[in-house]
């Protein structure tokens, strides 16, 4: 039997037809066995390149029948409870979608089902990157293209929200417009400017349909673009295991394994789309109704996404609003719109570069960390998400007291402690659990890890038996990298030539040792580890016992 | 016995146990708990009942032994409770059937109960309140053509005149509901002065001060011209004034309408609670779905064992 299997003869003409002309053989031979690793945590980016693939299918076929116009009409659909209403023409073309065009309203509620998860599944991905380290060099600019995407993400749900101009659609661009105005000089110029007048004028949803159907959609496809072609440039991180390093790959082969596997994780994504879409109630603009300036409710919020920023608005307090020859300079609508959204994004593009810059690691690095392994940054990831958490929840405020019957104000008050006080402590808990675990790990490797066989000696103790770790878990556990800082090193202060570094005696030197102290100081140390060296009388089986025995 | 023995030691085993303990109280408790929500009254909507049928003395009698604590035997209030001479019997009428009085605790915010006395009683009290403790005929009068709760069967002998009285009350009920034709009418009313508590569905809201704005799914259309009237508790009052008795109609037809409406957007409405709960389920059952499929088929044996 030969080893090389050909091809049938008429796929082999074709491929010879193509390679002739566009010499791809070569190319796809090498890309199709590029090698991914294997892992779920690695497939949560994809999650979100699925749901935006179906994102762009849906609303292509909304844009068939959506009218993206302000001009008033009497409805007269098939929707009989609001035969008679006066309203857009975009919220009266949304409900002809709704119970007009065949499926359209199942499409629509997979469209925004898909957002929802489209943006879940980037801060879940984009988590993933950040407590495993795995923007660090050479990923940075990939992890600033993230954190746009993240931004784009958010303003394409919001104004894709805006567009059917139903009620909550109203109050969202109306509080949209409000932080604009909150803008000292300018405001009201780019208010007037973005809605062709007067809020809420008749502009306003044709430029918003612009900006969710062609601008936003164009720079997100090619951020995105931009990001799985970086990827796959730069090829996959990995976690630590045998045979991984910071030079080779282990995985599963882009073709046919991996292929079928996200293949098929594209339909399971799309069915439980499609699944909540059939089932699940999402924004029934039919129920609330057009809106009209002077319509409000409580109950009401923005998608989840953007809970963060009502909850900030909902929670910062007004006691810093000043006027400044005569003019109102709202910082209660300030800080929470701007400021606060600016502190999160920012921090997330910026914290690569403060890591680097505190560490002064400059290595490239290809095999990510496991969170444990690095208790301060995942402290600070911790800090971050409860931060963004209690905002979160801050926004649902209304809805929270009501469920659960509290005092409206207490609830603010209870977010405004929990919004300083709580990044602290999940800070000090996610360091002193990372920690834990890495005590954990040094005991597994000295000690191999607790069999749950009780055994009874001959002189009567009973003892676990503890058994010998497999070499991947030995693997894993032994390559946990010790943190350190160029700023803390004993020649930091001084060059090779003995001269006193006056970076070193300025204050950004002086900031740089007491970040790189606090961000290397806890560490448990494996140095002097030696592998399943400890405890041999105590917990080791009785001799004859062979596989147990250490 | 044996099957759970094995499986005792189960990495799983823990968050079962916890899961099982989860469930069990909390379906125990959603079994057992009091739904406070629940009332029912019994009137028929129809006309104010005549002299023949009630009975002043007896509603004194109710009076006296459940309103007199707190708002003085003349209605002038107490220390507990404020003076009712002027409130008129639409105020009554609403606070009684809806359950909220009497109170239990006066310094609290009352939820809405079952009726604490029959509906005989309450008719009875009205006709003492209107003869004896109201004062100039001040504060509105029960709007007794728009129609009241749906009749119980408990108050009638047999299934027969249950069904009749049914029968005809659903007739008024749809011609009230119907009666009103000017939907953008009672939804500019509605969004305009109700739903920035009471929300856009009439689902209830949070207000300051640990206050709540009810839910009114559960009130008659009576009921909800009454409070509109009478103004309870933190409520602004709408007098027949400021909002006429058609606008009214149009405003409940439109509450009452989109209450009925199905959820065409699926089985589960989620209450119609809107982002706060789609979001929860985005998060909860769509990506945690999606993410126990990307487990699933990454998943390859583990390390140890």
């Amino acid at each position: 039997m030969s080893k090389t299997t050909q091809a049938p003869k008429a796929l082999r003409g074709v491929g010879n037809f193509i390679d002739d002309r566009f010499h791809l053989a070569k190319t796809g031979e090498k890309n199709l066995r590029k090698v991914f690793p294997n892992h779920w945590s690695f497939m949560l980016g994809e999650i979100a390149l699925y749901s935006f693939i179906i994102l762009l299918l849906t609303g292509v076929f909304l844009t068939l029948w959506f009218k993206p116009s302000m001009v008033e009409v009497i409805y007269d659909g098939s929707y009989e409870r609001l035969q008679g209403v006066p309203m857009s023409e975009a919220y009266a073309s949304t409900l002809y979608i709704d119970f007009e065009v065949r499926g359209g309203f199942l499409v629509r509620q997979i469209h925004h089902w898909s957002a929802l998860i489209f943006v879940a599944s980037l801060v879940v991905h984009m988590l993933r990157v950040f407590f495993t380290g795995a923007f660090r060099k050479p990923r940075e600019i990939n992890w600033l293209i993230g954190v746009a995407i993240f931004v784009l993400a958010m303003l394409e749900g919001l104004f894709g929200y805006s567009l059917p101009d139903d009620l909550p659609s109203g109050m969202g661009v109306r509080i949209l417009q409000g932080v604009m105005l909150a803008l000292p000089l300018v405001g009201p110029y780019i208010s007037m400017f973005l809605f062709g007048g007067e809020f809420p004028g008749e502009d306003i949803i044709t430029r918003l349909y612009m900006l969710h159907v062609l601008a936003i959609p164009a720079l997100l496809l090619g951020l995105i673009v931009a990001h799985i072609m970086i990827l796959w440039h730069q090829k996959h991180t990995q976690y630590p295991g045998k045979g991984h390093t910071d030079k080779t790959v282990v995985g599963t082969p882009m073709f046919p394994a991996f292929a079928v596997k996200a293949g098929g994780f594209f339909f399971f994504t799309f069915a439980v789309t499609a699944g909540l879409s059939a089932f699940v109630q999402v924004n029934p603009i039919h129920l609330f109704g057009p809106f009209t300036p002077t319509s409000i409710t409580s109950g009401l919020q923005p998608d989840w996404y953007m809970g963060f920023m009502e909850g900030s608005l909902r929670i910062f307090p007004n006691w810093f609003d000043l006027t400044l020859f005569g003019y109102a300079i709202p910082t209660a609508v300030l800080v929470p719109g701007l400021v606060v959204p600016g502190l999160v994004f920012g921090g997330l593009a910026a914290w690569p570069f403060v890591e680097q810059w505190i560490t002064g690691d400059k290595r490239a690095h290809n095999v990510v960390d496991r969170p444990r392994n690095a208790p301060t940054r995942t402290g600070v990831g911790a800090a971050g998400v409860t931060f963004y958490g209690v905002l979160w929840l801050a926004g649902a405020n209304d809805i929270l007291s009501e469920t659960f019957s509290i005092d409206l104000y207490l609830t603010t008050y209870i977010f405004r402690v929990l919004a300083i006080v709580g990044p602290i402590v999940a800070f000090l808990v996610a360091k002193r659990i990372c920690l834990g675990l890495q005590r954990r790990d040094r005991e597994t490797l000295e000690h191999g890890y607790e069999s749950g066989t009780i055994q009874q000696l001959p002189s009567g103790e009973f003892i676990e038996v503890h058994k010998r770790n497999s070499e991947e878990t030995a693997h894993v556990l032994k390559s946990k990298p010790t943190i350190t800082s160029t700023a803390l090193a004993d020649d930091a202060d001084v060059d090779d030539k003995g001269v006193e570094n006056p970076e070193a005696r300025k204050g950004t030197g002086k900031i740089r040792r007491a970040l790189a102290h606090w961000y290397t100081k806890d560490n448990v140390p494996f140095d002097d580890v030696e592998e399943h060296s400890g405890h041999h009388l105590h917990h080791s089986a009785p001799e004859g016992e062979k596989e147990a025995a250490h | 016995m044996k099957w759970i023995t094995a499986r005792r030691r189960h990495p799983l085993a823990g968050y079962v146990v916890v899961i099982l303990a989860l469930a069990l109280f909390g379906v125990g408790y959603a079994a057992l708990a009091p739904t406070a929500d629940q009332a029912r009254a019994q009137t028929l909507a129809a006309d104010a009942p005549s002299q023949d049928d009630v009975d002043v003395l007896e509603g004194k009698e109710v009076f006296d032994q459940t309103c007199a604590t707190c708002h003085n035997y003349d209605g002038s209030g107490t220390a507990n409770g404020p003076d009712i001479r002027g409130v008129g019997p639409a105020a009554v009428n609403f606070q009684v059937s809806t359950g909220r009085m009497p109170s239990m605790d006066p310094d609290s915010q009352m939820p809405r109960k079952p009726m604490a006395m029959s509906e005989q009683d309450l008719q009875n009290l009205i006709a003492y309140y209107n003869a004896e403790i109201r004062t100039d005929d001040l504060g509105p009068d029960i709007p007794y053509d728009v129609p009241d709760e749906a009749p119980d069967r408990s108050e009638f002998e047999d299934e027969a005149a249950y069904e009749a009285a049914v029968e005809e009350y659903q007739t008024e009920y749809e011609a009230y509901i119907e009666g009103a034709e000017d939907t953008d009418m009672g939804m500019r009313l509605y969004l305009t002065n109700c739903a920035h508590c009471h929300g856009w569905s009439g689902g209830g809201g949070a207000l300051t001060d640990g206050r709540w704005a009810p839910e009114i799914h559960a009130a008659s259309p009576r009921q909800i011209y009454e409070a509109m009237v009478s103004g309870p508790g933190a409520m602004p009052m709408f007098s027949d004034g400021v909002i006429e008795p058609e606008e009214k109609q149009e405003l409940i037809s439109y509450v009452k309408t989109l209450q009925s409406e199905p959820d065409a957007g699926g089985i589960f409405a989620l209450e119609r609670v809107g982002q706060v709960a789609e979001g929860f389920i985005a998060w909860v059952v769509g990506l945690s779905l999606i993410i126990a499929c990307a487990i699933w088929i990454t998943a390859k044996q583990r390390a140890h064992d």
